[in-house]
C-alpha cells in the first residue's frame, strides 16, 4: 500500500510543480505512459484478486516503463521506430483491455 | 539433446491446438496479469518472502514517489503544448481574417475618398476651364489614378505545367523579372495604362516577388497572370515583338512551357489605383497647361502636379 500512497504523492507533486519534461525524452512519453497505464490497472487487479505486493507494482511499473522506451528507441535507432511503437501500442493495449475486464468482473461481478 | 527428442515425442501424443499459431496474442489474453504478482504471493503464503528492512521500504517509497511524479509529467507534457499551439493558431487566425477586413475597408475608404476628390476637383474647376479640366483628366488616366477604358492588348501569362508540384521548378514559373520586362516593352510600345490581374500600375507601383508569389503594389499575384495595355493594340503588338520583350517571350514559351497568349481587346477597363500620394512636386519649365491668372489658387498646383505625375508615369512606368 505504501507504492500507492508514494504514487499518489508523487502525480500531486507533478502535478503542482510542473516539471519540464527534456526535450531528447519527448519521443518516448506516449508509450511510456501507456506503459504505465498498464502497470497501474495490472497492480488494481492484483489487488482486487488479493496479491498486491508493493514491490512487485513498482518493479513492473519501472520496467515496463523502460522497456517501452527502450523499444522506442531501439525502433527509432533502425528505422521501425512507428511500426514497433504501434507492436508495444498493442501489446499493452490488450493487456489493458483484460485486465480493464477482469476488474469489471470483480467489481460487478458481471 | 535430450530435451529435443522429449519434445518430438511429445509432439506426436499431444494434440495440436488450433490456435498454435496464435499463441502470443492467446497468452496476453489469458494471462494478463504480472507472474510476479503470483510468484509473490505464493511466496508469501509458504512463508519465505524475504523480510522487509528500512532501507528497502524508502527505496520503494522513493522510487514510487519518482514513478508518479514522472508520470504526471509526461502526461502534461503530452498534453499541454497541443492546447498552445491549436490556440495560438486560433489567435493568428482570427488576427489575420480581422486586418484582411481592416485593409478591405480601408481600400473600399480610400477609392471612396479619390472618387469623392475627383469630382469635387470636377466641381471647383467647372465647366469653364476645358482645357485644363480635360489636361487634367488625362493626366490622372496617365497616371493611374482613374479608371480608363479603351481598345488594347491582353497578355496573359500561364505559368508551366509541372507533373510534380511538389518539386516544382521555379524557372518554369511566371516570374516578377518576365512581368517586369512585360510591362516597361508594354509601355516601350505606346501603351497608355496597364493593369496586371486588375492591379492598377502606377509610377510607384513595384513588381516584386516573395517567395514563390509575385507581388503588383504590394498585393500578391498568382498565375495566370494578365496584363491588359490600353492603346494601339496593332501598334503594340508589332513593336512588341520586334523589341527585345518579343524575344523573351519567345523564350518563355519555347524554352519554359509558360503560356503566352496575346489578344487584341475592342474594350478593356481598368481600374483606379486612387489618389497616390505627393511626396514633392515641382511645375515643369515647359508647362503644356495654361495656367490661369483669375482661377482658383488651388489649380495651378493641382494641374502642375498632375503633369509631373504623368510625366513620370511613363519615366517611372519604365522602371516598373
Amino acid at each position: 500500500m505504501i507504492a500507492v500512497i508514494g504514487l499518489v504523492v508523487g502525480v500531486v507533486a507533478g502535478l503542482l510543480l510542473q516539471p519540464t519534461v527534456p526535450l531528447e525524452l519527448q519521443p518516448y512519453l506516449p508509450i511510456a505512459v501507456v506503459a504505465a497505464l498498464d502497470a497501474l490497472f495490472g497492480g488494481l487487479r492484483a489487488m482486487l484478486d488479493g496479491i498486491f505486493d508493493d514491490r512487485v507494482f513498482l518493479t513492473s511499473f519501472l520496467s515496463n516503463v523502460v522497456v517501452a522506451a527502450l523499444i522506442v528507441f531501439l525502433g527509432d535507432q533502425l528505422g521501425v521506430g512507428t511500426q514497433l511503437s504501434t507492436a508495444v501500442v498493442v501489446v499493452l493495449g490488450i493487456r489493458i483491455f483484460s485486465n480493464a475486464a477482469s476488474i469489471r468482473r470483480h467489481l460487478f461481478k458481471a | 539433446m535430450t530435451s529435443r527428442h522429449a519434445d518430438e515425442a511429445g509432439a506426436v501424443q499431444v494434440d495440436r491446438r488450433p490456435d498454435a499459431s496464435m499463441t502470443l496474442l492467446t497468452e496476453f489474453y489469458r494471462r494478463p496479469l504480472d507472474p510476479g504478482y503470483a510468484l509473490a504471493a505464493e511466496r508469501r503464503a509458504a512463508g519465505h518472502a524475504p523480510p522487509r528492512r528500512r532501507l528497502g521500504i524508502v527505496g520503494l517509497v522513493v522510487l514510487a514517489v519518482l514513478l508518479g511524479l514522472g508520470t504526471a509529467a509526461a502526461t502534461a507534457a503530452l498534453r499541454q503544448p497541443v492546447g498552445q499551439v491549436s490556440e495560438a493558431r486560433r489567435v493568428l487566425e482570427s488576427q489575420i481574417t480581422e486586418r484582411g477586413d481592416e485593409a478591405a475597408e480601408l481600400q473600399q475608404q480610400a477609392l471612396a475618398l479619390s472618387d469623392e476628390i475627383a469630382t469635387m476637383q470636377s466641381s471647383v474647376l467647372g465647366s469653364a476651364d476645358e482645357p485644363l479640366q480635360s489636361a487634367l483628366t488625362a493626366g490622372a488616366v496617365e497616371a493611374g489614378s482613374l479608371a480608363a477604358t479603351g481598345p488594347g492588348l491582353r497578355v496573359v501569362l500561364t505559368d508551366a505545367k509541372s507533373d510534380h508540384p511538389d518539386a516544382e521548378d521555379p524557372d518554369n514559373r511566371v516570374q516578377d523579372i518576365d512581368l517586369q520586362v512585360l510591362v516597361n516593352g508594354l509601355w516601350e510600345a505606346g501603351a497608355e495604362a496597364i493593369a496586371i490581374n486588375g492591379q492598377r500600375l502606377t509610377s510607384m507601383t513595384a513588381i516584386r516577388s516573395a517567395g514563390s508569389a509575385v507581388l503588383v503594389d504590394l498585393v500578391a499575384l498568382s498565375s495566370p497572370y494578365t496584363v491588359e495595355a490600353i492603346g494601339d493594340s496593332v501598334q503594340m503588338q508589332t513593336e512588341l515583338a520586334r523589341s527585345s520583350t518579343g524575344q523573351l517571350l519567345a523564350t518563355l514559351r519555347a524554352t519554359y512551357g509558360i503560356g503566352v497568349d496575346m489578344s487584341s481587346e475592342r474594350r478593356l477597363a481598368l481600374p483606379g489605383a486612387g489618389l497616390t500620394a505627393l511626396r514633392s512636386a515641382s511645375v515643369p519649365e515647359d508647362s503644356r497647361l495654361p495656367v490661369p491668372a483669375s482661377d482658383a489658387p488651388s489649380g495651378p498646383v493641382s494641374s502642375g502636379a498632375a503633369g509631373v505625375a504623368g510625366s513620370a508615369g511613363r519615366a517611372g512606368g519604365g522602371g516598373q
